[in-house]
């Protein structure tokens, strides 16, 4: 079978007999009266409905070949590209139009770079490009550059961030400025959101902002204020900032990092203007989650952003990750399918209760599963209340649904091979990508964000993609995260990435997982939870 | 980004409780636009929503404006027995939110000025005593074009029935004066005008329709979907297009994803002329040259709708038109309605293998999932963001799509209940085209092709293999009959009327 994208050419003309042939099968599919010219794969016997497309029989290789006729008197000049055999990749949509400058406003121990950070995983999960520039980052990493070069430390206190002090008030504009000039120029070499995280706290240092973006054509600049007038949390914020191994305080104690921090932060507060600019595009955040204020914000991109932020929260809680126990086509090696456990996959599901309420105790819970039996059975003993969604099923494996790696590969070795090659863009014929289940999981990011205590009893391409959401894991490694059966995954939302404790019971079960056929490594999760206090280029 | 619709035990969707929204602000702000637009969104996503218009259901008690006593709109001073009668309808129209409540409704938008702190408060705490989330929702303008666009189009020359008192007290008058008139009567309104300031309630303010948003203290899925709903909406015009893709080499299998047949390609190309033709000729009518404005087309990942798009990305030499400027965008979460099992069997199969499924399916085409299939209900969940998209899209749009996708489109842009979303019939070879308006929309259907595939009932011969009949089941037996027997035709749906003008 020739390339598709050439349909006229290269493809000897199908005989009549050939045609008469499909033609025949065709008929016989949808009258099911004479006898089929062309045996269906299992021939239906009672309560067996026949395969109709499945990749494993005959008929959709026959079927393929008679297309190479349909577009004969088509005028249209070059033809789009088909899809035969068990599918093809696809391209990643085109988001070159999207051009965003997002800039954070807020006084330090706001919360800014943890929305900036929490809205890049969000963003890049959903394949934008996306790239926070710290201000704070590349104030760390020249300083150290310059020390490193002369000898010389310059002073990071808070006298430095001073407004009275005007040299290095000039030194602090010129990094902001810097800053932005790296930010766009790296949105034109193609990026879609450039986060500018620096405190922007002055409505001139803000009008500088918008003037230099708007010599940018199609560029748009929206701004992030974080507001918080909670004591406690400003509190942990601070503790967190002088605790967690920042190094401008690497040389005090934490007491005199803590009121050097808290002195910085008076600096600002000195000069600090909330945003009142009538004309500005602007998104104002209250205690995370509690308040919103929305202007201005106008195009797909900005109000997606928007919403995302609206539904986070700071609440402590943990998210548990578990695959439906052994089920019976995980033990014949079968994909996809709506089977029921096996016999370990229901000794899984009667100790799980048990697993997750000794890590949880009281606390409330709620489990998700698919609408597939083998979840819903799997959490059959939970004591907890459960909802299904539909946008929780396994990944879609179309015409090879219920078939196995080894007859996929015998059919059609060579798809077989394209889809190891780029497993993230290969959608199945008549099934999914995993880029279709990103898409189809969106919503269910945004509902876990609402959310506290869950646990999902799910399918391995759907908790693929959820923690590589979490763990922010790129989407070519995505296909290939480790998510065995019978074990426990638990996350934990923690400032700058998430916690994760693994829980294997011990009741055997069949590997699943396909390592990436050659060269690369299959990721090892590495949860980056630490702040990171130097910027990669600077 | 709709949630799973389930149903908890009080029958209530997404745990959210009950909700009443209580719209504020002066006449002509675009309230009631608002209003229906969300009502048609929330009910479209199987939450029980109601508008309660207290206008319309004084006019339906105490009839029309030149009924009422002369200071029932006045301000300052009343007379007792206007109070009175003033105390009568509002105790009425609150009954009637009761009255919706209490029969399992979940959320009502109260369609009222409610301008002063004093009458918000009064509401809000009786209805939050029993348990009711209040919110109130604002709608502003300082724009004072705005303002006297929003009179002109609808106070003024609505063609709508529902507001027949200013349209009716302005017959006969010069258009502009009746402007000038009704603004000045709302002018007065301005000084005893309280904007929501206060942080009793959760309040959402929106200003100049859209331009800005503010939300205070909404919490909750069900009212964050509101706020997101409700910056999505505009009002500029567009047209949206619907057809369907054409026939394809295997109609009635999903997973062979089959390409376009001859007659299929032929329908594409006849398809990108009427649209082009159509499209040039409405736009021209309001005097917009149609090589300014974009069309957008949506097709879903599938190849028989993607394909059917192909044309209108290709120009030939000896068409003198120049090219049109189109935008195609693949959505893949706009694939056909998923027959799980039973893809690519017919009717008679599906009796034999699933008698039991097959039962529940007739019974309810609409809830009824069949085995690892997609229900319409799933159908619309899915469509949900697609939905917001489309309220976003200030362009024309084209949608090439499935019967299924369109059928949950269309149900949700003219307002029809879930239940009858499988009846709706889209046929193979009509454009439909829809104008949305500020009190629903305008729609209508041109027939533009009558080749092989159209529908079954002129197929003749192609016959069964025509169709998926999960996805046509509505075109192919009796899903198309209501409970009642009639038949639902998409036209006797539709508010008839001349295309608005574009103001």
């Amino acid at each position: 079978m020739s390339s598709a994208d050439t349909p006229a050419k290269g493809v000897p003309p199908l005989s009549d007999q050939e045609l008469a042939l499909v033609d025949g099968v065709l008929k016989d599919m949808t009258e099911g009266e004479s006898e089929p010219t062309i045996s269906v794969t299992a021939p239906p016997d009672v309560g067996t409905p026949p395969a109709m497309f499945g990749a494993g029989g005959p008929m959709l290789k026959q079927f393929d070949q008679s297309t190479a006729t349909s577009r004969a008197i088509s005028q249209t000049a070059t033809p789009p590209r088909s899809v035969v055999g068990i599918g093809g990749k696809v391209g990643k949509p085109d988001y070159s139009e999207a051009k965003i400058v997002l800039a954070m406003v807020g006084l330090p121990a706001r919360g800014k770079s943890y929305l900036s950070n929490k809205l890049m995983r969000y963003l890049k999960w959903l394949e934008y490009s996306v790239k926070v520039f710290n201000v704070g980052q590349l104030r760390r990493s020249r300083a150290r550059q310059k020390a490193q070069q002369s000898g010389k430390r310059e002073d990071h206190t808070a006298s430095y961030f001073s407004h009275d002090n005007a040299e290095a008030t000039k030194l602090r504009d010129q990094l902001a400025t810097d800053s932005l000039e790296m930010l766009i120029q790296w949105l034109k070499e193609g990026g879609n959101v450039g986060i500018h995280d620096a405190t922007n706290s002055t409505r001139s240092r803000r009008q500088k902002i918008v003037d230099r973006v708007s010599r940018e054509p199609g560029f748009v600049v929206i701004f992030l204020e974080s507001v918080c007038d909670d004591p406690a949390i400003v509190a942990a914020n601070v503790a967190l900032k002088v605790s967690s191994g920042d190094p401008d305080y690497k040389d005090m104690s934490r007491e005199e990092a803590k009121r050097d921090f808290e002195r910085r932060i008076r600096e600002y507060e000195a000069v600090y203007e909330t945003i009142t600019e009538p004309h500005l595009s602007y998104l104002r955040i209250k205690n995370v989650g509690s308040q919103a204020t929305l202007c201005h914000i106008h195009g797909y991109l900005q109000s997606r952003i928007a919403f995302y932020l609206m539904n986070l929260h700071l609440k402590p809680r943990s998210i548990f990750f578990s695959r439906h126990g052994e089920s019976q086509y995980n033990v014949e090696g079968k994909i996809g399918g709506d089977s029921l456990l096996s016999e370990r996959g229901l000794r899984y599901a009667r100790a799980l209760p048990a697993l997750i309420t000794d890590n949880i105790g009281d606390a409330a819970l709620t489990v998700w599963t698919s609408t597939l039996q083998r979840t819903i059975q799997t959490a059959e003993y939970l004591p907890y209340p459960k909802l299904t969604w539909k946008s929780l099923d396994e990944l879609d494996a179309g015409v090879c649904d219920g078939m196995t790696y080894e007859e996929i590969e015998k059919a059609y070795p060579e798809d077989f091979a394209n889809r190891d090659e780029d497993k993230f863009n290969y959608r199945y014929r008549g099934g999914e990508s995993y880029r279709d289940v990103v898409v189809r999981l969106e919503p269910v990011i945004m509902e876990l964000e609402r959310q506290e205590n869950i646990l999902i009893i799910g399918h391995q391409a759907i908790l693929r993609c959820l923690y590589a959401y979490f763990h922010d894991l790129p989407q070519a490694d995505l296909p290939y995260i480790k998510i065995p059966l019978h074990t426990v995954i638990k996350l934990t939302p923690k400032a700058y990435g998430c916690d994760e404790e693994r829980y294997t019971l011990p009741i055997g079960a069949v590997d699943t997982h396909r390592p990436k056929p050659k060269g690369g490594l299959p990721p090892i999760p590495t949860p980056k939870t630490a702040r990171e206090y130097y910027a990669n280029d600077a | 980004m709709v949630a799973p619709l389930y149903t908890t035990a009080s029958g209530l969707l997404f745990h959210a409780g009950k909700i009443l929204v209580c719209t504020v602000g002066l006449p002509a702000r675009g309230k009631t636009h608002i209003s229906r637009a969300l009502e048609r969104y929330l009910r479209w996503t199987g939450v029980k929503t109601a508008v309660i218009s207290l206008g319309d259901y004084r006019r339906k008690v105490l009839g029309g404006a030149q009924k009422l006593p002369p200071d029932y709109f006045t301000l300052g001073e009343k007379s007792p027995e206007t109070i009175a009668l003033r105390e009568k309808v509002l105790t009425g129209c609150e009954q009637l939110i009761w009255d919706f409540f209490n029969s399992g409704g979940q959320v009502v938008i109260y369609d009222a000025n409610n301008g002063t702190r004093e009458r918000r408060n009064a509401v809000a705490e009786k209805f939050d005593k029993a348990g009711i989330h209040v919110i109130m929702l604002e709608s502003s303008c300082d724009n004072e074009e705005l303002i006297l666009s929003n009179i002109r189009s609808v106070k003024i020359s609505s063609p709508d029935a529902s507001i027949p008192e200013c349209a009716l007290a302005y017959r006969g008058w010069d258009p502009e004066k009746a402007v000038a008139d009704y603004y000045n009567r709302i002018k007065d309104h301005e000084r005893h005008y309280e904007p929501v300031e206060e942080t009793t309630w959760p309040f959402i303010r929106i200003i100049n329709v859209g331009e800005k948003i503010m939300v205070n203290s909404i919490h909750g899925y069900l009212q964050s979907r509101i706020v997101f709903f409700l910056m999505n909406i505009h009002n500029r015009f567009r047209t949206i297009y619907f057809a369907r893709s054409g026939q394809s080499l295997i109609e009635h299998s999903y997973k062979a994803d089959s390409d376009l047949s001859p007659a299929g390609w032929e329908y594409a190309e006849r398809l990108k002329e009427f649209v082009l033709d159509r499209r040039a000729k409405s736009l021209e009518a309001r005097g917009i040259d149609p090589s300014e404005r974009r069309l957008v087309i949506w097709t879903s990942a599938r190849r028989r709708s993607h394909h059917t798009a192909w044309p209108f990305l290709t120009h030939s030499a000896n068409d003198q038109h120049p090219p049109a400027r189109v935008k195609v965008v693949e959505r893949p979460q706009m694939a056909e309605i998923n027959p799980g099992v039973w893809d690519g069997l017919t009717p008679e199969q599906v009796r034999k293998y699933y008698p039991d499924e097959w039962v529940r399916f007739v019974h309810d085409p609409y809830a009824y999932r069949a085995p690892r299939a997609e229900s319409y209900h799933d159908l619309c969940v899915r469509l949900e963001p697609t939905l917001i998209e489309l309220e976003r899209e200030k362009e024309d749009l084209l949608i090439v799509g499935h019967a299924s996708v369109i059928r949950c489109i269309l149900a949700y842009l003219i307002g029809l209940p879930a239940s009858e979303i499988p009846a709706i019939e889209v046929a193979r070879g009509d454009l439909i085209e829809v104008v949305p308006t500020s009190y629903g929309v305008y729609s209508q259907a041109h027939h533009f092709w009558d080749g092989p595939g159209r529908s079954s009932e002129n197929g003749g011969a192609h016959g069964k293999d025509e169709h998926n009949f999960y996805e046509n089941y509505a075109e192919d037996t009796r899903g198309k009959r209501r409970p009642d027997g009639s038949s639902v035709e998409l036209q006797a749906d539709v508010a008839a009327g001349p295309v608005p003008s574009a103001a």
